[in-house]
């Protein structure tokens, strides 16, 4: 096929031009999307989980807990910013490693839990526990996150968006696991922690595999 | 790293300035603005895409490519902020996007001239030579002229509806229909003649 010259092409190109809002910046618009997300998790957390049973749970263990809680966080406030900046060309690319400390700090905090309830209960420490309704709980409220985060993100129209999907896909996935957390029912064991993995890997790939089309270029 | 390389560090950084403020001005929809930037930094855009690919008319390629991409993604340009990352980041993405492609085509495909004849005889692939035109008006002898013209315009002439539609009179959805008919008789007298 014959390549037009490149006169031609900025002269359809300037033909063509028509006026565009120029984005806010990444790091407003990221703030902006977690807002919404923790008012869905705070409204979801006040009207139908029960504080008081998750305090009585999680007594003897309140700081190790805590810091699990604060490390789960700050993986999706760190995924959901950093896909924010990753779909904006000419961005500074350690942003696409911003959330990995946090990401180790969570798989560890959670794998030290599970191995202190395997020290102390034995190998009542290695059961499964409810953990097909963890997954189920993990897959449904990330499809339910994934809509607003997803549709912000491809406002930016990522010329790269497979990092954009996998951070996108962490950060909700991470936010899902929060969530999780104050309706789970029971210590989490080993065979647990891996479903919530295995959960949270399958919201990233879904996310990944879709990234094509849901992220696509305008 | 640019063809302005050359000029002293203040120069090339009042370009960049330059080329922001006719970004931002191409934004409001100033289209000599936005002329004049997509003119100025080809230098710039050329020579990242000819450092990253091997082959003079692949980074052309690139070049075209990266305009059509700062078209579609003009917006995520935040004015008052230096705009040669943002262009050198688009153009650095089409390179690999091309060289990807490039490897892809060039791993399945292979360009073989003589595949597209059929004959040892240089005459016998001469399209003149052939009786298609002949063939062709003897099998839309049977068509009326509403469908000769709908399989003219639209599967001859590859038209799309509308277009066949303005340049023939004929509806949308005459177009259509007759196209539908044409086809059907003309799919029977193939089947006849090979019987």
């Amino acid at each position: 096929m014959t390549r037009p010259s490149i006169d031609t092409v900025i002269a359809a190109l300037a033909a063509d031009i028509r006026p565009v809002t120029s984005l806010p910046p990444p790091a407003r618009r990221a703030i902006s999307t977690i807002a919404i997300i923790m008012f869905v998790v705070a409204v979801g957390v006040y009207l139908l989980s029960d504080v008081g049973a998750l305090r009585e749970r999680q007594s003897g263990r309140e700081a190790a807990f805590g810091l699990e809680m604060f490390a789960i966080l700050a993986t999706g406030l760190l995924a959901i910013t950093a896909a924010f900046f990753a779909s904006i060309p000419g961005r500074s690319r350690w942003w696409r490693t911003a959330p990995l400390p946090a990401l180790a700090a969570w798989l560890i905090l959670s794998g030290a839990g599970c191995y202190g309830d395997l020290v102390r209960n034995g190998a009542s420490g290695w059961a499964m526990g409810e953990s097909l309704h963890c997954l189920v709980f993990i897959v449904a409220t990330s499809a339910l996150l994934a809509g607003p985060v997803v549709w912000r993100l491809s406002r930016a129209s990522p010329i790269e968006p497979l990092p954009v999907a996998l951070l996108g896909g962490l950060g909700i996935a991470a936010f899902s696991a929060f969530i999780l957390q104050f309706f789970h029912p029971f210590t989490v064991t080993f065979l647990d922690l891996a479903v919530h993995l295995v959960a949270i890997l399958a919201v990233v790939v879904v996310i990944a595999l879709l990234n094509r089309r849901a992220l696509a270029p305008a | 790293m640019a063809e302005n390389s050359g000029l002293p560090t203040n120069a090339r950084a009042a370009a960049g300035t330059r080329w922001g403020e006719l970004l931002a001005a191409a934004q409001t929809g100033d289209a000599d603005a936005y002329r004049e930037f997509l003119t100025a930094i080809l230098p710039f855009v050329r020579t990242i895409a000819r450092q990253r690919c091997w082959a003079e008319d692949m980074a052309e390629d690139v070049v075209q490519d990266v305009l059509l991409t700062i078209h579609r993604v003009r917006h995520t340009y935040e004015p008052g902020r230096p705009v040669k990352p943002w262009l050198a980041a688009i153009t650095i993405r089409r390179s690999i996007d091309a060289t990807r492609k490039r490897g892809r085509i060039g791993k399945r495909e292979l360009f073989n001239q003589s595949a597209y004849e059929t004959f040892a005889d240089p005459r016998a692939n001469h399209e003149p030579d052939t009786d298609a035109p002949r063939v062709l008006a003897r099998m839309t002898e049977g068509l009326s002229r509403g469908q000769k013209e709908a399989i003219e315009l639209v599967k001859i002439q590859e038209m799309s509806l509308v277009e066949a539609s303005a340049a023939s009179g004929q509806s949308v959805a005459s177009l259509k229909v007759n196209i539908h008919r044409a086809m059907k008789k003309l799919r029977l007298g193939l089947v006849g003649s090979l019987e």
